[in-house]
């Protein structure tokens, strides 16, 4: 659903450039930038690439160094930053699969979300003024972990791999020959459908909020500055209220999807587990 | 400008190998410092300030329990008090109302006494009176009659039977009395 909102705002963004308005529309470019660092190699860097390292950088020393200062009597910070890390604990990971088998999955679910949501926020950071998640290789990487965590704990719990796909492809209960269309959709499932669902809820958001936000933003440009018409005036100002409602919304979605990714990475790793545990 | 009609689109879905690259590198150091150092640090500071918080509920809870004992004990030793207070001052009533009654008792032996020492002297008085008396009715009697009666009288078995019989008569007045 996400992401044919993304689609229509993609194409109305196209839609614009076509007529005779304001040049800087943004289009799908956006999400595909030339490379800008050690071009032509396999660690060539582009702009988006450049801000997911800078906003690596600020993760690390901003997390690491109140880490190290973590006090037993928190300040504020430290007690948001806290909160942050129960909340994933018990509101994502605990509440899906339970303390005893949730715990050793509290770090994955806890790098995915402050990564996710970090990397998200840079889509209103003046600036980036794009996700750092807006290219596919980000959230397909957090998919792939995903994938493989969930396919080991599900041989690990389940005695073998074997045993695991029998208890995804050949769920008991069903009469036999339903299994010739079950069980290749459930392998499709467990081993296309939920990654991809994951990487392209991601994604999509992303590239609709950068395509909303950096359309309403370049629109107030164009009837506030470049149009140098008094009646055009209002429309501006609608347009920039607009971007100030969808950078407020950008930030609520920044959240949301870092916690879906993350809620979903333990339902899916749950869901691994045998049944009858 | 490209667009979605550009027919490129699909460009945005096909990851460039640079960017798995890079992601990947970004994945790996955050969940290393993720994994290895911030959650472990805070996961010991929470412990810590559980272990502080367990501490001191503990010793509060003992602080209670002291500071119930202690009351347990200033109330056992108020009723105690209470009790003796009480008893003391039962045995003080009890101690007055017997000197009361002591007191009354020889107040009341003492004023018999009294009463009747002065019944004793009054009849002995009376007693002294009535011979004092006798005597000195029978002389003035005897005169009076000796007057009256003249010389008739000298003689005298004749005065004291008179005198006997005006006594007689007194005595039997008084006793009318």
């Amino acid at each position: 659903m996400t992401g044919s909102v993304g689609l229509s705002v993609l194409t109305a963004a196209g839609g614009l450039t076509l007529a005779d308005g304001p040049s800087e529309l943004p289009s799908i470019d956006d999400f595909l930038p030339p490379e800008i660092l050690f071009q032509g190699t396999p660690f060539a860097m582009n702009r988006i690439i450049l801000i997911r390292a800078i906003m690596t950088v600020v993760l690390l020393l901003v997390f690491g160094i109140t880490a190290k200062r973590a006090k037993l009597i928190p300040g504020r910070w430290q007690g948001f930053v806290e909160w942050m890390i129960e909340f994933v604990e018990y509101n994502v990971v605990y509440s899906t699969m339970g303390e005893l088998r949730g715990k050793r999955y509290v770090p994955m679910c806890c790098t995915i979300f402050f990564t996710a949501l970090c990397f998200n926020l840079c889509g209103v950071i003046p600036g980036f003024n794009i996700a750092a998640t807006a290219t596919i290789a980000m959230p397909l990487m957090f998919a792939l972990w995903t994938l493989v965590q969930y396919w080991r704990s599900g041989i690990r719990s389940n005695g073998g791999l074997g045993k695991y796909l029998k208890k995804e492809l050949f769920p008991a209960g069903v009469p036999w020959p339903v299994y010739i269309l079950l069980s290749p959709i459930k392998f499709l499932e467990i081993a296309v459908i939920q990654p991809g669902a994951l990487t392209l809820r991601l994604f999509a958001n992303m590239v609709s909020g950068h395509l909303t936000l950096a359309t309403a933003l370049v629109m107030t440009d164009w009837y506030i500055i470049q149009v140098h018409n008094a009646a055009m005036m209002p429309v501006g100002i609608l347009w920039f209220l607009f971007g100030f409602l969808m950078t407020a919304f950008e930030i609520f979605i920044a959240a949301l999807q870092a916690f879906i990714f993350s809620v979903l990475t333990a339902v899916y790793i749950n869901s691994s587990y045998p049944e009858d545990e | 400008m490209t667009t979605l009609a550009d027919g490129n689109g699909i460009d945005l879905f096909i990851p460039k190998t640079y960017d798995i690259f890079w992601s990947f590198i970004i994945l790996v150091i955050l969940a290393v410092f993720f994994y290895k150092f911030f959650l472990p640090r805070f996961q010991k500071i929470f412990d810590e300030r559980a272990e502080k918080i367990q501490g001191g509920m503990d010793k509060a809870a003992a602080a209670e329990k002291e500071a119930e004992e202690a009351k347990k004990k200033y109330e056992d030793q108020l009723t105690q008090a209470r009790v003796q207070a009480s008893k003391i001052r039962d045995d003080a009533r009890a101690e007055a109302s017997h000197i009361i009654a002591d007191a009354r008792s020889r107040a009341e032996s003492e004023a018999a006494q009294i009463s009747a020492n002065a019944q004793r002297s009054i009849e002995s008085e009376q007693q002294q009176a009535l011979v004092s008396l006798k005597g000195q009715v029978g002389t003035i009697s005897v005169a009076l009659a000796g007057k009256i009666l003249g010389k008739e009288l000298k003689s005298d078995a004749v005065q004291s039977d008179m005198i006997d019989s005006v006594l007689g008569d007194l005595e039997d007045e008084s006793k009318e009395d």
